[in-house]
C-alpha cells in the first residue's frame, strides 16, 4: 500500500501504524538480567563491585543490567551508561573551556575531562618546553568547539579523565563528521584508527564518539597533530563515502549492533545498492542490517 | 535554537558539502527527511497528533472550549496557539529557558493562520457576538532534533484535521436562547484544513540554502527564511530569522524553493491523513512506543 | 491576558468605542477611480518623513522619526558589560524592546508588552543585528528601546529606520544603516507605506491576496536584513511588493545620512562654542 503513495510523494510522510517493528539483532536469551533492588546473592563470600550495594548481608543490584563476575568480584554492567573511561582508551572529545594551562574536554563522561597543556604536542617540535608564550596562545591552538582525538592518560580519584595527545596520530581533527552512539556499542579492539578501503578514515572512540573523514594521503598527512588544517573543499565522491558510512553506522547503532571495522564495512557493502539518503529509511535499514547479520554469521566474525 | 557546538573545520565541511549539493547524511539541498505521523493519540482532546522527524518529536493537542468572541470579530471563533518547550527535550529549556523559542514558534504559527482565506474562523461561531468556539492549540516539544518550526506546523495541521467539535444546536425559548451540545461522538463538526499552511524553513548556509536542516546544519546557519505555504502555493506568512542578512536575489530563490517544498509537504500530508482516516477504528495505534 | 497587579489597569472589560462605530455598511475604498488613495497619495508614494538624531539627551544615542501621524522615538544605551553572562563570547549582544505607548493606537494598549509587541521586538532585533559589528564590543551589550508615540501605520518599518539612526548616533560601529519600508497588498495593487486605515487586518480582508510585507534593507551593501509578511498572498505579488519596498528603502538612505550629518555638525559646533568659552 505504501509503495504506490511513495512514488508520487516528494516528501516522505508515513503513518506510525504502517511502521514495521524493528527486530533487534540480539541473541534470544540474555542470562543474568537484573533490575535495581534484586538480590544477587546472600553468600557473603563475594566482593561488592560497581552497580551493587549491601544490605542485610545480601548483595543487591542498584542498576538495571547484566551481572558480571570476575572471581570473587561481582559487578552489574548497566545497559545504558555514560562513558566510564579506562587508561589507554581512545576517545574523541570537544573542547568546552580554555583554562589555566588546561583545556576542559567534553567526552560523554560524568565529569568533564582535562587536557593539560603539558600533555599535548605543540606545533613545531615534540620536545619543546612550554613557555609562558604558549600559555597565552592556548586558545590559538585549541579553542572552544574544536574536536580532538586523544588517549586517556590517567583517571582521577573522582572519575574525571586526564587525556593526552602526545602521539602524532592524536590531536585536533579537521574536516569530517562526528557521530554519537552509546559507548557500550563500541567494541574494544587493538586499534581504533582505521583507514577503510572505501576511501574514508574512521576513529571509533571508546566513548561512543565516532569520527569519519576522507582519508588523506600519508605524506601530506594528518600526522602534524592537526595544527595545519586543510580547509580545501572535499571531493563529492569522498563526501558521499563518508555520508554512506555515517548512515550505515547509525543504522547499526539503531539496531543495537556492536561497532567495529569489519562489521561496518559489511553494512557499507550491503548498502551500496541504495542511494545514500535512503539508508535512513526504516525498511532499507532493516534490510541492510539483516544482510550484514547473515554475512557475519557465515563468515563467523 | 538549541545549541550545538561545532569546530571551524566541521562547519567548513558542512558548508562545502551544501555547496556541492551533498549534505552530511547524503541528502541534497531540497530533500526532506522522512516523517512519521499519527493522529488521535490523546483521548482527552478534541484533536491531537504526533509527528516525528528524525530526532524531533512533537505532540499537538487541540481543545475546543466555549467563550466570548473578540469584540472586533463578533461572528468568528478564535485560535489560541501555545508552545511548550518541555525540559524533557533538553535541559536548556528548564525554567524559562525555552520561552523565547516557544513564543517565536507560536507567533509564527498564529501569524500564518491569521488569514480568513486559509482558515475559516466563522465556522467556529455559535451565536454571533455571544458564544463561539475557542480552539486552544497546544504544541508540546518532546524532543529536539532540528527543524522545529516545520515539524510543529505539520503536527498542528494534522491535529486540526483530526479535530472533531461536538455539534451545538441553538434553541430560542421564550426570549432567551439555549445551547445544547450533542453528546453523540458521531454528531460532530469537522474543520476544513484544505488550505491551511505548513511552515517551511530555508536555512542559508554559505551561498546555498537547504530545507529541513539538521541541528548541526542549523549551527552553521546565520540567516533563515520561514514561510507559511498553502497547498495552492500561496504564502500566508514570511519571516527572516537569525543574525545574518540576505541578498535580495537569494530571498527570491529561497521563496521559490519554499513554495515548491511547501506544496509537496501539504500534498503528502493530506494524502497520508486521508489514508489514516480510511483505516478507521481498525487502525493500530502506536502512540509513544518506539 | 496576564495583568500587571502593580498598575491600576482600569475596568477589565472596557472596550474601545471605535468598534461600535457604524461603517456605513460599505467597505473602505483603498483606491479611488483616479488611482489615488484616501489621503491623496498615488500607489507608490510614501508619506513625507522627518528624522532627527540626538533627541534624548541622556541616552548614548537616539532618534525621532515622523511620517505624518506615525511618530516613533528610539533611545540606545550601552555598550555595557553583560551582567550575567553564561559563557565566554567574542561577540557583543543587542537587545531590543519595541513598545506602543498605551495611548498611541485607536484602542488602549496595556502597559506591559503584548504578543504583537514582543514579535515586533524580535523582528526589530533581527533587522538590526546584521548591520552591527558585534565583534567590536565583546562581552558587552547594547540596549535599543523603541517607543511608538502615535501609530498611523507602518510602525515596524519606522522603528527599524529610527533605531538604526539611533545606533549610528550612539557611535556603535556598524557595517551599514538599515532602512525599513512596508507595503500593503490589496488585490492586484501594491500600496507603499500604508497608513492605519490601509493596513492589513485579518478580520475585514477576507479574500486571497490581501496582506502586507515589511522589508528592512542595508542600502549600501544592498542586503536584506529583515522581511516579514502577513495575509495569504501569491508569490508574484510578494516579490513585486518586495522589489518596490527595496527601491523605497534605497531612496530613504540619503535622508538618514543627512540627519546623521546634521547631528554630527551640531555637536561639532557645540564643541567649538564651548572651546571658545573656555579659552
Amino acid at each position: 500500500m505504501r509503495g504506490e503513495i511513495e512514488s508520487n510523494m516528494a516528501v516522505d510522510i508515513r503513518l506510525a501504524g504502517t511502521r514495521e517493528t524493528t527486530k533487534r539483532a540480539v541473541p534470544d536469551e540474555i542470562a543474568n538480567l537484573v533490575t535495581p533492588g534484586d538480590v544477587i546473592t546472600s553468600d557473603t563470600g563475594f566482593m561488592r563491585g560497581h552497580g551493587t550495594y549491601m544490605e542485610d548481608d545480601k548483595l543487591h543490584t542498584s542498576v538495571a543490567g547484566v551481572v558480571e563476575r570476575v572471581n570473587k568480584l561481582i559487578c552489574v554492567k548497566p545497559v545504558k551508561t555514560r562513558y566510564n573511561g579506562e587508561v589507554g582508551d581512545v576517545v574523541i572529545g570537544r573542547i568546552i573551556e580554555v583554562g589555566q594551562r588546561r583545556w576542559k574536554v567534553e567526552t560523554h563522561s560524568k565529569l568533564d575531562s582535562i587536557l593539560m597543556l603539558s600533555s599535548v604536542n605543540l606545533p613545531g617540535g615534540e620536545l619543546r618546553r612550554r613557555s609562558e608564550e604558549d600559555e597565552k596562545m592556548m586558545r590559538h591552538y585549541l579553542k572552544e568547539g574544536d574536536l580532538i582525538s586523544a588517549e586517556v592518560q590517567s583517571v582521577f580519584s573522582d572519575g574525571a579523565l586526564s587525556l593526552h595527545t602526545r602521539s602524532l596520530k592524536y590531536g585536533k581533527l579537521g574536516q569530517g563528521t562526528l557521530l554519537q552512539v552509546s559507548p557500550s556499542l563500541v567494541k574494544r579492539r587493538k586499534t581504533h584508527f582505521h583507514h577503510l578501503p572505501c576511501g574514508a578514515s574512521m576513529i571509533l572512540g571508546n566513548n561512543g564518539y565516532i569520527w569519519l573523514c576522507p582519508t588523506v594521503s600519508e605524506e601530506t598527512g594528518t600526522e602534524t597533530g592537526g595544527y595545519d588544517q586543510d580547509l580545501q573543499p572535499v571531493t563529492k565522491g569522498d563526501r558521499q563515502t563518508v555520508a554512506r558510512l555515517r548512515n550505515c553506522i547509525l543504522a547499526q547503532a539503531a539496531h543495537g549492533m556492536m561497532l567495529f571495522d569489519t562489521g561496518i564495512l559489511y553494512t557499507y557493502e550491503a548498502s551500496l545498492k541504495y542511494p545514500v539518503k535512503d539508508i535512513m529509511k526504516p525498511e532499507v535499514m532493516t534490510e541492510i542490517i539483516e544482510i550484514t547479520n547473515h554475512r557475519q554469521e557465515v563468515e563467523g566474525s | 535554537m538549541v545549541d550545538v557546538q561545532l569546530s571551524d573545520a566541521e562547519k567548513i565541511y558542512i558548508l562545502h558539502g551544501i555547496q556541492d549539493n551533498c549534505r552530511e547524511d547524503g541528502r541534497s539541498c531540497e530533500d526532506y527527511r522522512h516523517l512519521e505521523i499519527e493522529s488521535n493519540v490523546v483521548s482527552n482532546t478534541t484533536g491531537s497528533a504526533r509527528v516525528r522527524l528524525a530526532n524531533t518529536e512533537i505532540l499537538v493537542g487541540v481543545k475546543a472550549e466555549m467563550g466570548n468572541p473578540a469584540p472586533e470579530k463578533p461572528d468568528k471563533g478564535r485560535l489560541e496557539f501555545f508552545v511548550d518547550c518541555s525540559a524533557n527535550a533538553t535541559p536548556q529549556f528548564e525554567g524559562r529557558g525555552g520561552e523565547e523559542l516557544a513564543t517565536e514558534i507560536s507567533n509564527l504559527l498564529s501569524r500564518s493562520y491569521d488569514c480568513p482565506s486559509c482558515f475559516d474562523l466563522s465556522s467556529l461561531c455559535v451565536l454571533p457576538g455571544q458564544q463561539c468556539w475557542i480552539l486552544y492549540i497546544d504544541v508540546l516539544l518532546l524532543e529536539c532534533g532540528g527543524n522545529l518550526f516545520d515539524a510543529s506546523s505539520i503536527a498542528v495541521k494534522a491535529a486540526l484535521f483530526n479535530t472533531r467539535i461536538p455539534k451545538v444546536t441553538v434553541r430560542e425559548d421564550e426570549g432567551h436562547t439555549e445551547l445544547e451540545i450533542s453528546d453523540d461522538p458521531y454528531d460532530v463538526q469537522r474543520l476544513n484544513v484544505q488550505s491551511v499552511p505548513c511552515i517551511v524553513t530555508l536555512s542559508k548556509i554559505g551561498h546555498s540554502h537547504v530545507v529541513d536542516a539538521s541541528q548541526r546544519e542549523e549551527a552553521c546557519c546565520l540567516a533563515r527564511l520561514m514561510i507559511g505555504v498553502t497547498e495552492k502555493g500561496t504564502i500566508t506568512a514570511m519571516k527572516k530569522e537569525g543574525s545574518g542578512s540576505l541578498d535580495p536575489a537569494s530571498v527570491e530563490d529561497m521563496m521559490e524553493t519554499g513554495k515548491k517544498v511547501g506544496q509537496d509537504i501539504n500534498i503528502s500530508l493530506t494524502c497520508v491523513l486521508k489514508m489514516e482516516e480510511r483505516q478507521g477504528v481498525k487502525r493500530q495505534t502506536i502512540g509513544f512506543l518506539r | 491576558m496576564p495583568t500587571d497587579s502593580r498598575r491600576i489597569t482600569g475596568p477589565e472589560t472596557s472596550q474601545s468605542p471605535h468598534i461600535y462605530q457604524k461603517t456605513n455598511g460599505t467597505e473602505i475604498v483603498l483606491i479611488d477611480e483616479n488611482k489615488k488613495r484616501q489621503d491623496g497619495r498615488g500607489l507608490g508614494d510614501i508619506r513625507p518623513m522627518f528624522l532627527r538624531a540626538g533627541i534624548v539627551s541622556q541616552a548614548r544615542g537616539s532618534a525621532y522619526m515622523e511620517q505624518n501621524q506615525t511618530k516613533v522615538i528610539c533611545a540606545v544605551y550601552g555598550p555595557r558589560e553583560i551582567a550575567r553572562r553564561e559563557e565566554f563570547s567574542w561577540k557583543g549582544q543587542i537587545t531590543c524592546e519595541f513598545k506602543f505607548a498605551t495611548f498611541s493606537c485607536l484602542h488602549r494598549r496595556q502597559p506591559q508588552q503584548d504578543g504583537e509587541e514582543k514579535d515586533f521586538s524580535v523582528q526589530l532585533l533581527e533587522a538590526l543585528e546584521p548591520a552591527v559589528c558585534l565583534h567590536k564590543f565583546p562581552k558587552s551589550q547594547v540596549n535599543v528601546y523603541v517607543t511608538v508615540l502615535q501609530d498611523d501605520g507602518s510602525a515596524l518599518a519606522a522603528a527599524i529606520t529610527c533605531a538604526s539612526v539611533a545606533l549610528a548616533d550612539a557611535a556603535i560601529e556598524m557595517y551599514d544603516l538599515v532602512t525599513g519600508c512596508s507595503a500593503r497588498i490589496s488585490g492586484g495593487h501594491i500600496l507603499l507605506d500604508p497608513c492605519h486605515t490601509e493596513e492589513y487586518r485579518s478580520e475585514k480582508d477576507n479574500t486571497v491576496n490581501n496582506g502586507s510585507v515589511t522589508l528592512g534593507l542595508m542600502p549600501s551593501l544592498r542586503q536584506v536584513s529583515a522581511v516579514t509578511s502577513k495575509g495569504e498572498l501569491e508569490f508574484e505579488h510578494v516579490k513585486k511588493a518586495m522589489d518596490q519596498c527595496l527601491e523605497v528603502c534605497q531612496k530613504l538612505y540619503p535622508v538618514l545620512q543627512q540627519s546623521l550629518i546634521k547631528s554630527v555638525k551640531e555637536k561639532l559646533e557645540m564643541d567649538k562654542l564651548s572651546d571658545c568659552h573656555t579659552t
